[in-house]
């Protein structure tokens, strides 16, 4: 398997963590990751422009798909923004001439090869939990983990689909295939609050703050995220305590440390004080 | 389309509402590989409550506490009736296995009796049901013995008034008394939506907040009704939370649409369905359904994919057909005639639009258009132009059918499970299923 | 010039330098970017800056720091990794200008002292001088040529008076090398020298030193007033050797003014006759002078400004505690002397991450670059002045706050910087400066006002035409109808909604976060009936989290949250007509 890393643009200088993990565990499974040229995948400019938003996007998978390749994010805003884009595109005819010309302007061309991909069903799918299990050599029987499935990969499911929107399943399967417990926590699939911090960073404080108390009622010694927006959402809130009562764990970090991967090539432990992911 | 490499299913469902659940799971616990399409929304419609059989005959408006003698009076006046063609065994075992089902995802009923029990609503009225949420059988007992109650509301939750309660019932209950409080964090809200105090409600701190308001008011009370906000996912432990705090047993009162009780029942048979191994695809539409010259398979053809990419196909031995009436869909109303999409099966109707609806909306006969639908055979297989089968495994189930009229009989609940439940029964005998899944 | 004009100028000009390079130093110490550096004065940040410099230098990671400094600032690490060729050219420029102040504008102090005998016109000093100038010119050109290929389509920011010190310089390297031709080929000069130090030979010997002179020195001489000999005799030789030698290396080596007095032989005798060596001395002088003189006031302060900012990003990187921020002081000043150390080189907007939508918005404000500017500008109270007198000076802003808003914060333009800014960290404070200036991100501009004002400015509008229409192409799903017409108000969009639900402990009277004022089913009601008017000036189209439980619960497949994105977008273009009249009310 071959696929073109997306990391956006919170991860390299917010979150260089889940970047490391992410290539030292898929790299550890033999999956290749290539590096283009991507840009932001356009999610802040939906905001503004729906033609940009969209040019955006889709310069990206042109990009990809000049290498003949598809498109592996670690973001789920990312993934979410990625097919939506692509969505749009297959809808609206004219919207799919503007933005063609506009990407001709740079030489691209894009009919809809490369799909995009996220690394949740990736590993739960396609590299499969068979595979997991036999590449894991210390199993975290000690953890208790919330899910993190967070919204953009869940939702809408007719364009994200990773899983039912509704009952998902597979970050539970993939933290069993860790060796840890997954905890069935009420907020399990509400919103993590980070969209809303720009506008209404009290309302946002108040969602984030609801998963982390339903997390420590639910018995989980930690959250464990998918996308850098949860995760760095989670560790803002708690960065005024000096021990944060929900620490964070990337889904990547987890199964590199079950897999028995060094922990200087998972991110571990972070440089940043104000995270607290004491792990291993 | 090749097919060479489509995935291939013992039984596909068209259809996630009620019925379409009830097949899919049904069709698991006979071992059938199961592929499930379609949106689950109509079920946020849902009250909780399972209707068997209320009113019978419609146009008498005639309540029964017992719903198998009413299947019965119903077997002898109207033998097409989908219901009729069910015997009362497989109807209680559909029944069992749904709520069985149901349990092992948090959604637990109260032990199904043998006759209906009667619930209070949050209009005031009292409605016959026979599967009743464990979070509300308290108050069906409360409302059999009189015996006194507390109604507790909520300040801002408009679609709910203990007060107003109380007074329709008038003197019908004379030891029900209502109080007002207020929901925790709550005072920058002019409107409360009954969703998010549920959601609220499965906080510690929250709950014991309310509990804590509610206690002292208590009294003389054997106990409490709330409107229905008692959790959402995990409602089964807030529901005894609370009923461990006051120390009295405490029960809900189902409101209106879109209810939490409604939110829990789809999220509770997605996870079901989930959890038996149904493939399972939602919001996107069959495009095409065609089967196959020597009628062993059937292909479905799906929308578009999340990538954009063309719908994939999907192989299933049989089909059901459980895609509902007007609103889901499953029927269109064009200007002159009803007509169903999927397959263009011939749908019963009145001759004309004039016959659809009489003059009086509430005429207590109903409208001909609601009897509107599919017919089918003994096997549960809706009849093409000449009368026979469409094609040997396809069945249709649930308010599709012809000949019923679930709003006025109060049968919904009771329509899609037992028609589910004897469609699947043939079709597993027709597939000589071994345990395959 | 006589030496005493020489020195007046000479102090003249190193004043004026030494005080613009003071003004300007204490700038960086004053100008505030960001709220917070109204919280520490000037100088606290003097303070704050060399405490923090010294506590990292002195401590055990003081060579660490002194190690990354020195392959930033002098080795240009950095620049390197980004563009290998403009980092040699500069390289060169900097060490050929550098050593040719050092061993050519300061010989009598410098080289005069350390090499006994040291003569201008002996070698190595012919070869050297030469190299340096053309280091610097050759590195000069590439630079030239590598800027103006890399720059993006959008351009980049004006640089303050490059093109005057760049042709200063060039005038300073042009005659450097024409006065050095100049000299190599005039007969006049010859004769100056000949009547100093050979006045008593022979004619015979003479014309033979000529002779030697006009075939290994590259003197032009006119053979009507010069005797030249046919041939170099013994006796030529023998004067050389005695007059001339000992101060006159072959100026062979000097490979620029060699063939460039040979270009000049023609025309040598000419050059005499009007004193051009006068002249070219005087012009390279006073270049030199005005360059230095106003160095500090153009973009070639970076020769200061640019390491200063490489020390304190080497402080931030491995001082003291390299993983937390440095002491408000210093992130203060660095801010502060961004815009000086910038220079321009456009690095940052090669690799930015929103370029696409820069040029797609036409929006130059979202590349790092410009920026840049915009964030100083941001932070003085000039622009709020302008922005109240001139429409066009707000509608500027307007997009700078745009393009500021829009980034990302990917880190890219700061990890590309060779000056070493702190980018991700100006581009912090100058949001919060464009906020306290009244240019905030839409998403609080919108909120300023409830929607219902919003919808009566767009009512009272006189000239529609101003307004964005709402169209199809922006908003295919809000605009048709059709998509509503299955909505039966079910309120499950509503119910979902984690906005209205957290909402319920909103306080009121705060302004940030009063509560919901549309729930989802009232907006969508709202468009249903045709009236897209009322809702777009509502809080909850901004507050929306885009979380879609709303659309994938809907029963009716109705998209809910793409449509609530695709009222943003229209709010931000239908509401901007209508903004000013709302800020004047």
């Amino acid at each position: 398997m071959k696929y073109a890393l997306f990391l956006g643009c919170k991860i390299p200088s917010g979150l260089p963590a889940y970047a490391t993990s992410t290539r030292a565990v898929l790299g550890h499974l033999g999956i290749e990751l290539v590096d283009l040229e991507f840009q932001c995948c356009g999610y802040p400019a939906r905001n503004y422009d729906r033609d940009a938003f969209v040019v955006a996007a889709i310069r990206n998978l042109a990009l990809a798909e000049c290498h003949a390749l598809d498109v592996l994010t670690p973001c789920m805003c990312c993934f979410g923004t990625l097919r939506q884009a692509i969505r749009m595109m297959t809808e609206d005819a004219a919207l799919r001439a503007r933005v063609s010309r506009s990407l001709a302007d740079d030489g691209l061309v894009w009919s809809g090869r490369a799909t995009v991909q996220h690394v949740l069903p990736l590993l739960a799918r396609e590299v499969g939990v068979d595979a997991l299990k036999t590449a894991v050599r210390a199993p975290r029987t000690d953890l208790r983990l919330a899910a993190q499935y967070g919204c953009h990969a869940l939702r809408p499911s007719d364009v994200t689909g990773i899983d039912n929107p509704v009952a998902p399943t597979i970050f539970e399967t993939l933290i069993r295939a860790a060796g840890a417990t997954p905890v069935d926590w009420p907020r399990r699939l509400d919103c993590c609050g980070d969209p809303s911090h720009e506008s209404n960073a009290p309302l946002s404080g108040r969602m984030t703050r609801a998963k982390i108390v339903d997390a420590q009622e639910a018995g989980a010694d930690a959250i464990c995220t998918a996308c850098p927006h949860c995760h760095l959402r989670f560790d803002a809130a708690q960065a005024a305590e000096s021990a944060p009562a929900m620490p964070t764990l990337l889904v990547t970090q987890l199964l590199g440390v079950a897999m028995g991967l060094p922990a200087q090539s998972l991110g571990l432990p972070h440089a940043e004080d104000q995270r607290a992911d004491a792990f291993p | 389309m090749s097919t060479a490499h489509s995935e291939r299913f013992d039984v596909a469902v068209i259809g996630a509402g009620l019925a379409g659940m009830a097949a899919a799971l049904f069709a698991r616990e006979r071992g059938l590989s199961c592929i499930q399409v379609g949106g689950s929304g109509g079920i946020l419609f849902a009250s909780g409550l399972l209707d068997l059989m209320g009113v019978h005959p419609v146009v008498e408006r005639r309540t029964w506490s017992d719903p198998f003698a009413a299947l019965a009076a119903l077997a002898q006046d109207e033998p097409d009736h989908p219901l009729a063609r069910v015997d009362a065994a497989s109807i209680r075992a559909a029944f069992e296995s749904f709520v069985a089902a149901l349990a092992t995802t948090g959604l637990p009923y109260a032990p199904l009796g043998e006759r209906s029990r009667s619930v209070l609503t949050s209009l005031g009225t009292i409605k016959t049901t026979f599967g009743v949420p464990r979070s509300m059988a308290a108050g069906a007992d409360a409302l059999d013995a009189r015996s006194p109650c507390l109604l507790v509301d909520f300040r801002g939750l408009r679609e709910f008034s203990a007060r107003q309660i109380v007074a329709t019932l008038a003197g019908g209950w004379p030891g029900l008394t209502h109080r007002r409080i207020e929901f925790p964090a709550s005072g920058a809200a002019a409107e409360l939506y009954a969703a998010h105090l549920a959601r609220s409600l499965e906080t510690r701190a929250v709950r014991e907040q309310v509990i804590g308001l509610v206690k002292p008011l208590i009294g003389d009370a054997r106990a409490v009704g709330f409107p229905a906000v008692l959790g959402l996912a995990h409602s089964a432990d807030v529901h005894a939370a609370f009923e461990a705090g006051l120390g009295v047993p405490v029960f809900e009162i189902p409101t209106m649409p879109t209810s939490v009780p409604g939110l829990r029942l789809q999220g509770a048979l997605e996870a079901s369905v989930a959890g038996r191994g149904v493939r399972r695809i939602r919001r996107t539409e069959v495009r095409g359904l065609a089967f196959a010259a020597n009628d062993d398979e059937a292909t479905l053809e799906l929308g578009d994919d999340p990538n954009g990419r063309r719908g994939e196909c999907v192989l299933a031995r049989a089909v059901v057909l459980a895609t509902g009436r007007f609103s889901g869909r499953g029927l269109v109303a064009d200007r002159d005639r009803i007509r169903e999409p999927i397959l263009g099966l011939p749908v019963m109707q009145p001759p004309s639009r004039e016959d659809w609806h009489r003059r009086d909306f509430h005429d207590p006969a109903g409208h001909a258009i609601h009897r509107a639908g599919l017919t089918v055979d003994h096997a549960w297989r809706p009849l093409d132009g000449t009368g026979t089968p469409a094609w040997p495994r396809l069945v249709a189930v649930g308010s599709i059918l012809a000949k019923q009229d679930w709003i006025r009989s109060k049968c919904g609940s009771g329509l899609a499970i037992a028609t589910a439940w004897a469609a699947i029964h043939h079709l597993a005998r027709e597939l000589r299923a071994p345990a395959s899944g | 010039m006589s030496p005493g004009l020489f020195q007046t100028l000479l102090v003249a000009s190193l004043a004026l330098c030494a005080l613009g390079i003071a003004w300007r130093v204490a700038a960086w110490f004053r100008i505030r970017i960001g709220p917070d550096a109204r919280s520490v004065t000037a100088w606290q940040r003097v303070r704050g800056v060399l405490a923090t410099v010294a506590a990292s230098l002195s401590g055990w990671r003081g060579p660490r720091v002194l190690g990354a400094f020195c392959l930033d600032a002098l080795l240009l690490r950095r620049l390197f990794a980004n563009a290998p060729w403009r980092a040699l050219a500069h390289l060169f420029v900097v060490t050929g200008f550098t050593l040719l102040v050092l061993t050519h504008a300061l010989a009598p102090f410098v080289t005069a002292r350390l090499v006994p005998g040291y003569q201008p016109t002996l070698e190595p000093w012919l070869f050297v001088r030469n190299l340096l100038g053309a280091m610097v010119l050759g590195g000069l050109v590439v630079l030239v040529v590598a800027r103006w290929r890399a720059r993006s389509r959008m351009g980049l920011p004006h640089r303050p008076r490059a093109a005057l010190f760049a042709t200063l310089l060039g005038i300073v390297l042009a005659t450097g090398f024409l006065l050095e031709a100049h000299k190599i080929a005039s007969p006049r000069a010859f004769h100056r020298m000949t009547d100093a130090f050979a006045g008593a030979a022979d004619p015979t010997a003479l014309a033979s030193l000529r002779a030697l002179w006009a075939r290994e020195y590259g003197v032009a001489f006119d053979v009507r007033t010069d005797v030249v000999a046919a041939d170099v005799t013994a006796a030529g030789r023998r004067l050389h050797e005695e007059a001339c030698a000992t101060c006159h290396a072959k100026p062979a080596s000097a490979f620029v003014s060699w063939p460039l007095a040979k270009l000049m032989a023609p025309v040598a005798g000419t050059l005499d006759a009007v004193s051009a060596d006068a002249w070219l001395l005087h012009l390279h002088v006073l270049a030199c002078f005005a360059g230095l003189a106003l160095l500090p006031f153009t973009t070639f302060l970076h020769v200061l400004a640019a390491p200063f900012s490489l020390l304190l990003d080497a402080v931030a990187r491995h001082g003291a505690a390299p993983a937390r921020p440095l002491p408000l002081a210093a992130r203060a000043t660095r801010r502060a002397l961004s815009v000086d150390a910038c220079v321009r080189c456009g690095m940052c907007d090669l690799d930015c991450s929103v370029a696409t939508l820069a040029r797609h918005l036409d929006n130059r404000y979202l590349l790092p670059s410009h920026k840049l500017v915009a964030t100083r500008e941001a932070a003085s109270p000039r622009l709020r002045q302008a922005m109240r007198r001139d429409a066009r000076a707000l509608a500027d802003a307007r997009r700078a706050a745009d393009g500021a808003f829009l980034c990302t914060d990917c880190g890219r333009c700061t990890r590309h910087c060779p000056v070493g800014l702190d980018l991700a960290e100006l581009w912090d404070a100058g949001r919060d400066d464009l906020e306290a200036a009244g240019l905030p991100a839409a998403a609080t501009w919108v909120r300023e006002r409830p929607a219902i004002a919003w919808a009566e400015s767009l009512a009272n509008v006189g000239d529609r035409a101003v307004l964005a229409v709402v169209d199809a192409s922006r908003a295919p799903l809000a605009c048709d109808r059709r998509t509503f017409s299955r909505c039966v108000q079910c309120q499950t969009c509503t119910n979902v909604c984690p906005v209205v639900a957290h909402a319920m402990d909103a306080d009121p009277r705060s302004a940030a976060d009063p509560g919901v004022d549309l729930t989802p089913q009232k907006v969508m009601n709202l468009l249903r009936l045709g009236l897209p008017d009322l809702a777009l000036g509502s809080r909850m189209v901004w507050d929306c989290a885009t979380c879609y439980q709303c659309q994938e619960q809907c029963p009716e497949g109705i998209r809910v949250a793409d449509i609530m994105c695709e009222l943003r977008a229209l709010s931000v273009r239908r509401l901007a007509a209508v903004r000013d009249v709302a800020e004047q009310s």
